[in-house]
Order: C-alpha cells, then structure tokens, then sequence
C-alpha cells in the first residue's frame, strides 16, 4: 500500500513538473527598441514646441510588418518637440506626426493620398526620426514679462511662419476648403507651478486667454500684445509661463482638436 | 468472474444504445417547436423583448446597455447639467464600458431569424397575428440598429442571417455601411413595423404601431441633426473607412442638406400620425388649471400611472420578481438603504424653469446686486420663499430645500452664519477659476472670529450652534455634508420617479418596481414641434397636407408648457434660431432624468467647446461654465443667518465631491471596440480617432 501510495507520489510529482515546463521561461522577451525622434520647422529647422498631452503634438506609430489589422499605437511629444519610446518591439512601423502644422499625409476628400510624409522604418536599436513640417504659427514672449499685485504682464507677438499663400496650397486639395481656417483665433497666457507649461498644466487660476472673431487678428501680427495673468499670484513663488496662439485649422482633420503652436517656457518669480 | 459478466452486459448495453440515433435531440428547440404555435411565439418574443436595447433603471450611461444593472440607480449624471453624483459613473457620455456592439448583432440576428422563417408558418395564424409577430421582428431590428448608430454612425447592416461558413471566413464579414445609408435602412424598418403593428399590443409592455412610429421620430431628428450639424463641427465631422473607403461617419458635403431635410420630415410625418390618430393625450388626471399644487401632485403622479394616456412604451416592473432600486439610491439622505442622493439636480438646470428671479444675465438672483458678488444676500423666512413663483413642473421634478417629501420636510441647510446683517456675498470670485475656493476655506470659516458653521458629516460631526437657547447643527439632517456625498452635493434631490410613499424598512436594492416610461406623448409632441422648425429653418415645405406645421409646433409647446405650469408662448413659433431653442429647451426640461437629453446635446453638436454655448438648449455663454474642454455645474446652498433668523443662498460651483466634464469633438462618435477592429479585415475604426 505504502509503495503505491509512493510511486503515485513521484509519478503525480514528475506530472506536475513537466506540466508547467518547469525548466523553461514561459515569457516573451519585452520590448526595449527605442525610437527618438523631432519635429522641426521645415524652413527654420527650428523645433517646433508644443503642449505634453493630448492637446500637443501626437506621435502614430502603426506596425507594417504584421499581417491583417494593426491598431495604432499613439503618444505624445514633450515640450520641446521632441519625443521618444523605448519600450518598442523590433518591427517595421509607419511614423506619422500630427499638430499644429500642415498635415504631413494629405488626402482628399475621397481618400486619394495626394501627399505622404510619413516615415516608414524598421526599428531596432535605437532609430532616429526627424520630420520637417510647416507649423502654423510662431509664438514668442518678447523682453522680460513684469509683475505687478500679484500680476504677470507678458508681451506676446505672433508671426506666421506658413503664409496663408502656402498654408492654401497645400490644404485645399484636401477639400472643404474654407478661407477661414488661417484666422488666428486666440493667444493664450497659460501660468502655473510645472515646469512642462502648457494647456494641460495650466492653473487655471491665473491662465488668461484673448479670443479675435474672424480675422481681426490680422492686424496684430508681428505686434507684440499685452497680456496679463488673471486672479493673484501669492509673493515669493515661483511660477512658469508660456505663450500660445492657434488658427481655426484642426489637426488631424475631423478631431475638433485645434491645436496650439507655443512659445518657449519662461520662469517668472513673483516678488 | 461475475464481474466481467457483468462488464460485458453493461457494455453490450451501450452498444445497442448507439443504434437509431438520427433522432432530433429532445433537449434542441425547432424552429417548428417556436413559430408554429402562439405559446412557442411567446417565447421568441420573451427573449426579444428582454434583448431590446432601451435605457430605463437598469442603464448605467458609463457601463452601457448589455449590463442591465440597477446598481448605483442614477438618472442624468453623464455630464447633461442635469444632476450630479459622488461617484466616478459621474462623467461625460465619451463612450461605454460594455460597449453596444456585439450583442445587438446577436438579437439583429434572431430578428432576421425571424423576418426569414416565420412566413414559412404564415398559414397557423390569423392575419393579423401573423403581422404583428413579423412588424416585432422589424421593430427589434430597427431599435438594434438605431441603438447603435447613434453610439457609431455607420454601422455594418445584416439584412439575413449570415450563414456559418468557416472554410470562407471572408464570407461572414459585414463591412460598416455608410452613416447615411444606416439611417435610411432605420427609416424603412420603422416604418415597416409601423406598417405591420396592430393599434393595440397584444400585450402589455410590447411594440404597437405607435411605439414604431414615435421612435421613428426620435431616429429620424437625431439622423436629421447628425446631417446638419455635424457642418457646424470643425472638419465638418465626417470621414471615409480606413479599410473599406466608406463614409462610416457624417455625409458628403453635396448629400448632407437634402439628407437632413428628408428625415426632419419623416420625423415630423410620424410624429403627427400618432397626434392625428388620437390614441395618446397628456396625463391630467388630478390636472386643475392655475392650481400649483394640482398641477405638481399631477405631474408627481403621471410617473407611476400605468393607465396614463400618455404612456406609449413602459418597461414594467413587479416585485419581487422583476425588481430595480431607484430608491435605494437616489432618495434624500434620510432614507439611506444602503446609499441616498444618487442623483443631485444642479442648479443650472433648475434654472431653466420659469418664475425665478434673475440676475440679468439670466441667473437665479440671490443678492440685491446686479451678479452674485455685488449688494447683500435677499433674506428668505423659509427657502421655499424662493421658489413660490416657480413653475409646479420643477417642484415635481426636483425636491427643493425644506420641501416636503414622503411626510417629511427635506432639510437641506449649507451651514450657518453668525455675522452681523447685511450680509455680504460669502466669496469674492464665483468663477470658473476658482470654483476650488470651497466654504470650508473661507476665513469666515476657519478664521477668528468665526463667523460661517459647516458640517463635514452627519450625526456626530456635525457642528452645532446655539439657536434661540436650542442646539442647531449647522447642516440640515439631509446635508451638504462638505466631506460626505451622500447627502446632496447640489442643494436639491431628485423626486421624479421616486416612490413618494415608500417607507424606509421597504426601501433596498432591488425592491422598487415602479414602470420606466421609455415613451410618452409628450416626447412626440417635442419631435414633432422640433422637426417643424428644423424644416422650417431650412425653407422645405410641410409634408403633411393641411397642417400649418409651426402652429401645430406653437400648440405643441404650449400643451406641454400649460400641464407643467410655465408660461405660455404668445406668438408663434418662426423658422429661426431663437424658436428652435425654444422648442430645445422645452424639451431639456421636460424629459430631464429620462436618458433623452444626454442624446439631444450629443445630437445637436453642443457639447464640445465651440457649440457648448447652445449646451442648454438656449444661449448661454460657456465661459462662465467652462473652460477649453472642461466644464462643471453648480448647486445652490441655503445658509441660515443667526442674526435675521432668515436664510439666505449662495449659488457656487457644486461643493462636495465637485465633478468635472470634459468633451472633444471625436466623442460625437464613439469608439468602435478595438479588438473587433484588429480582427476583422473589413471592421473600420472611426476615421477621426
């Protein structure tokens, strides 16, 4: 009886053991290709900056090398236009960008591709990726910003930095085209303690916003415009500021989202 | 050796057993066993029926429609301004936990089961049996395909059963069709139903022809408005299918107006069918007119009269076999069993009604100055004061503070104030900015001298004043609580639906059974007054011969506005702006808490942060709600001042538990389910996400 009860032992145990393959590793290894990359002004080279978010500028990677359907996978660019993901598997992606800029894949309105600057690649490693684009608009704080009962002044000026010339010819095809899209709609002043400023980080406390019906903005381009920090700031922080303006244009086409083209991040310490 | 003898017989046994198997399995239900007798039918359509996608006490909007679960019992939380909740369900309509996708393909295909087969048996029943079995089969099919192309656009449309072939798996694919022709293909079932439904169900609670008929109304106004407003959207919201190169959301730019027209006017068609047939009025039974207490006790009562002529489709209830918990959830704290105050009526909502006194900007006025941070509060005897004008439609609808409710009186109380008259407005900013300066961090109330009394709980933690030698707390017994939603966290508690003679030992989940009223009369009366302007707005003539379609829209109005108490309209309504949001905002009122108006703002295109001026159904600037994609509602709270022994209120951005909304553009359609996306080679995902 005992020996049965033994050789039952060992037999059951030797199941057990080869059941779970026990002396393999049942794991696929993780992923760890890295992809960096920017997006910069295609006449400039300059980056283009952007919000950290849903709002900024959204990076699509879709896997090519599988067969059938892929879902894309989306994120987004840091501040500075910049953004990476080292966390890929090694495969074939298309990259695309989308933002406050031209499109970089153009269709019309049937879905015919008039123009594609997507990247294809195969990752692995670590790949670099640069996209040249046309952002909308260039945004800076001119001189120094100044304090006053708890106040932020900034001077904002905006340029464009695609014409409405080019802006038309590279958009209409795309159809619906309508004159409007390259109003300048709002500049906005975003203020709050993160040092990543941007729509998302705002506090909206203090963030302050001028809207321009139609095209009334027009003639403030290249003017620098006051804008000031609403509610008060308490003394002795500090803070981050950030400059924005965005056209009547939503990217990608259809999500409703306008995104902003940015000014670079200013600290400011209230006295 | 008796034992292999034994063995051998069983295994003989089993042998013969095998023999003359090509039987029909007793435990398999034919299609004759179904379609060939009324009791077989009554099953089909049992199983039907609890298919059928419809929003009543067992719709969650964050969950979706396959889970049919009464749990938590709230009715307009999903980011419609019309109440609020402690809870994470508390957010905007974006999209569905159980999404509505794969399990109205299954009763689409049990409808088309039964389009296909019944005809087979046409000859065991009367005529008219037989076509009110097959309009059902319609109706179902036409509710499946409407549930789901409100929540997707363009929908893929199996018109037969798709046959099971996996050696060709590409021939069960069902690409989406586009958004227009999914409309069309609602358009024609519905009428089909309302062409083959009898006048009468043969049962209570089932499809008849004027349920098929009304919600061929409420499909054709959201397809008419999907048409015309999606224009008014930013990239004109519309797209082709990555995989297919369909339209599977919004219409081309040269189909969009003749489209949108076509439904306005099958909308209005169906709409006046019902009113012109007569079978349906406005419940007034206990209705007197200029008598607001009649008025309001009628309009408490037309929720739970099942023989109310108003009632077109019900879901019905019973206990305790077919139960839900609207009261175990949402009554005032006081009838607590196991949670209270799930649904908190905002203000800006109350403030749609009529006989307030207002800032000029059209807000409720609580102080004598022009806005709420000028001049000292008005003082009140009783809160109720407040609301002596209002219409008796409100007070049905919505509990005020120190109203009365199941014999008791709903003592809704902010706090107190102890400070010297006049009283100054209690913050300095009430916008949207600072809308997180709560009372508990007012000076007055932390500072020294204190002069402002909160509670953060009930009971014990409440803090007490001293009152004419009597202790006081300083909340009401039924909250704000600043640290505990579950008490209100608006100042007011839903009454409409709740059973108002409930007592608390009878209260639990599951152990209310009062009817959903999917459908009433009123509901059409709005579709029909909505689709008049519409079609008027767009300069297409009126499809019914005889009718002058903006005074049937007029008269509409006022029946409704004449039932609730509110005033009435004393000119036409014209072919403009300012007259559709009257009709839009009649009907934010009226169908408030009924899972209409979370459709209407989506439908309209005024959620997001461009349209969210027309948010409620009428002009009103968002920026003093929102800001980019966010938005919030606010509460109105009555403190009780020591000094006058008056109240007086401050409105402010909900207090306890503050929600927060937000909306993008993409949202007017939702996702379609990632994984039937990546495992389909014909299933498109939205083109905009």
């Amino acid at each position: 009886m005992k020996k049965i009860l033994s050789y039952t032992l060992i037999a059951s145990g030797l199941l057990l053991a080869s059941s779970c393959s026990f002396f393999k590793l049942d794991n696929y290894e993780a992923p760890e290709e890295t992809l960096r990359g920017s997006v910069v002004d295609i006449q400039t080279g300059a980056p283009v900056l952007t919000d950290q978010g849903s709002e900024g500028i959204r990076v699509r990677l879709t896997e090519t090398s599988w067969e059938g359907n892929v879902n894309p996978q989306d994120f987004y660019c840091m501040p500075d236009g910049t953004f990476q993901n080292t966390k890929l598997f090694e495969a074939d992606y298309n990259i695309r960008v989308d933002g406050a800029f031209i499109p970089i894949v153009r269709e019309d309105a049937d879905g015919n591709v008039i123009s594609d600057e997507s990247v294809n690649t195969h990752i692995k490693g670590e790949t670099e990726v640069q996209f040249q684009v046309y952002p909308f608009l260039n945004v800076e704080i001119v001189g120094v910003p100044y304090v006053k009962n708890g106040q932020i002044y900034a001077d904002v000026r905006v340029t464009r930095a695609v014409s409405p010339e080019k802006f038309k010819e590279l958009v209409e095809p795309m159809g619906d085209y309508n004159d409007e899209f390259v109003n300048i709609t709002d500049i906005q002043l975003f203020v709050g303690y993160s040092s990543t400023m941007g729509y998302r980080a705002r506090d909206t406390r203090w963030s302050n916003a001028i809207e321009y019906a139609g095209n009334s903005f027009e003639k403030f381009l290249g003017q620098p415009i006051t804008i000031n920090s609403l509610g008060s700031i308490p003394s002795g922080r500090k803070v981050f500021i950030r400059a924005a303006a965005r056209i009547n244009y939503d990217t990608p086409r259809g999500t409703g989202t306008r995104r902003w083209n940015y000014s670079p991040v200013m600290e400011v310490q209230i006295p | 050796m008796k034992k292999s003898i034994l063995f051998s017989l069983v295994c003989l046994l089993m042998i013969t057993s095998c023999v003359n198997m090509d039987l029909p399995s007793k435990n398999k239900i034919s299609d004759d066993d179904l379609m060939s007798t009324q009791s077989g039918m009554a099953i089909y359509m049992a199983r039907l029926y609890s298919l059928l996608p419809v929003e009543d006490f067992k719709y969650m909007a964050q969950w979706g429609i396959p889970r049919r679960s009464s749990w938590l019992g709230c009715l307009g939380i999903e980011g419609t301004g019309e109440a609020l909740t402690r809870d994470g369900i508390c957010t905007s309509f974006t999209g569905e936990e159980d999404s509505y996708w794969s399990e109205p393909l299954k009763l689409i295909r049990e409808a088309n089961h039964l389009i296909a087969t019944l005809p087979e048996y046409k000859d065991n029943y009367a005529e008219v049996s037989f076509n009110e079995y097959l309009g059902e089969g319609y109706f179902v099919r036409a509710m499946a395909f409407y549930q789901m192309a409100r929540r997707f656009g363009g929908i893929p449309l199996p018109l037969t059963e798709i046959e099971y072939t996996p050696d060709e798996p590409e021939k069960m694919e069902v690409p989406r069709s586009s958004e227009e022709d999914t409309w069309n293909q609602i358009l024609a079932d519905f009428t089909t139903a309302a062409e083959l439904l009898p006048q009468t169900a043969a049962k209570s609670g089932y499809a008849n022809k004027y349920v098929a008929l009304a919600y061929k109304a409420e499909a054709m106004l959201y397809a008419g408005c999907v048409a015309k407003y999606n224009e008014t959207v930013a990239g004109r919201l519309t797209g082709l299918g990555e995989k297919t190169g369909v339209r599977v959301i919004g219409f081309a730019s040269d189909r969009w107006q003749e489209a949108s027209i076509k439904y306005f006017t099958e909308a209005y068609k169906a709409a006046r069918e019902i009113m012109k047939d007569g079978k349906y009025s406005l419940y007034k039974a206990k209705w007197v007119a200029g008598d607001k207490e009649a008025i309001y006790q009628n309009m408490v009562d037309m929720f739970s009269d099942l023989s109310s002529p108003e009632n077109i489709f019900v879901r019905e209830y019973s206990y305790p076999s077919l139960t839900h918990g609207i009261d175990a959830y949402s009554s005032p704290y006081s009838w607590r069993a196991p949670l209270s105050a799930g649904t908190c009526p905002t203000l800006d909502f109350v403030e749609l009604f009529d006989g307030l006194p207002r800032y000029p900007d059209g807000t409720l006025k609580v102080t004598d100055g022009n806005t709420n941070t000028e001049g000292n509060y008005i003082l009140y005897d009783d809160p109720m004061d407040l609301f002596k004008d209002v219409e008796p439609r409100l007070r049905a609808y919505v509990i005020l503070p120190m109203d009365t409710f199941r014999n008791k009186e709903i003592e809704v109380r902010g706090g107190i104030y102890t400070g010297a008259l006049p009283i100054k407005p209690l913050h300095s900013d009430y916008s949207y900015q600072t809308a997180n300066v709560e009372y508990q961090h007012l000076e007055a109330y932390t500072g020294s001298p204190k002069t402002l009394y909160l509670s953060p709980n009930a009971l014990t933690s409440q803090e007490t004043v001293e009152v004419k030698g009597e202790q006081m707390t300083a909340a009401g017994y039924e909250g704000p609580f600043y640290s505990n939603g579950e008490a209100t966290i608006t100042g007011f508690y839903l009454r409409k639906y709740l059973d108002p003679n409930m007592k608390l030992e009878d209260i639990g989940e599951g152990k209310s059974d009062q009817p959903f009223i999917l459908m009433r009369y009123a509901d059409v009366l709005l579709a029909a007054a909505e689709a008049a302007v519409e079609l008027e707005l767009a300069g297409a003539p009126c499809p019914v011969d005889g009718d002058n379609m903006l005074q049937i829209a007029t008269d509409a109005i006022n029946d409704i506005r004449e039932r609730a108490g509110a005033e009435l309209l004393t000119s036409t309504l014209k072919g403009d702006i300012e007259s559709r949001n009257i009709v839009r905002k009649e009907r934010r009122k009226e169908l408030a808490f009924e899972h209409k108006s979370k459709w209407d703002i989506r439908r309209w295109r005024v959620i997001h942060e461009e349209g969210r001026d027309g948010f409620w159904g009428m002009e009103k600037d968002a920026s003093t709600y929102s800001s980019g994609i966010r938005f919030m509602f606010r509460g109105l709270y009555p403190f009780y001042s020591t000094e006058a022994d008056k109240y007086f209120f401050d409105a402010h951005f909900q207090w306890v538990a503050r929600k927060t909304f937000s909306y993008n553009v993409v949202d007017y359609y939702f996702e379609i389910p990632s994984g039937e996306v990546s495992k389909s080679k014909v299933i498109d995902q939205q083109p905009n996400r």
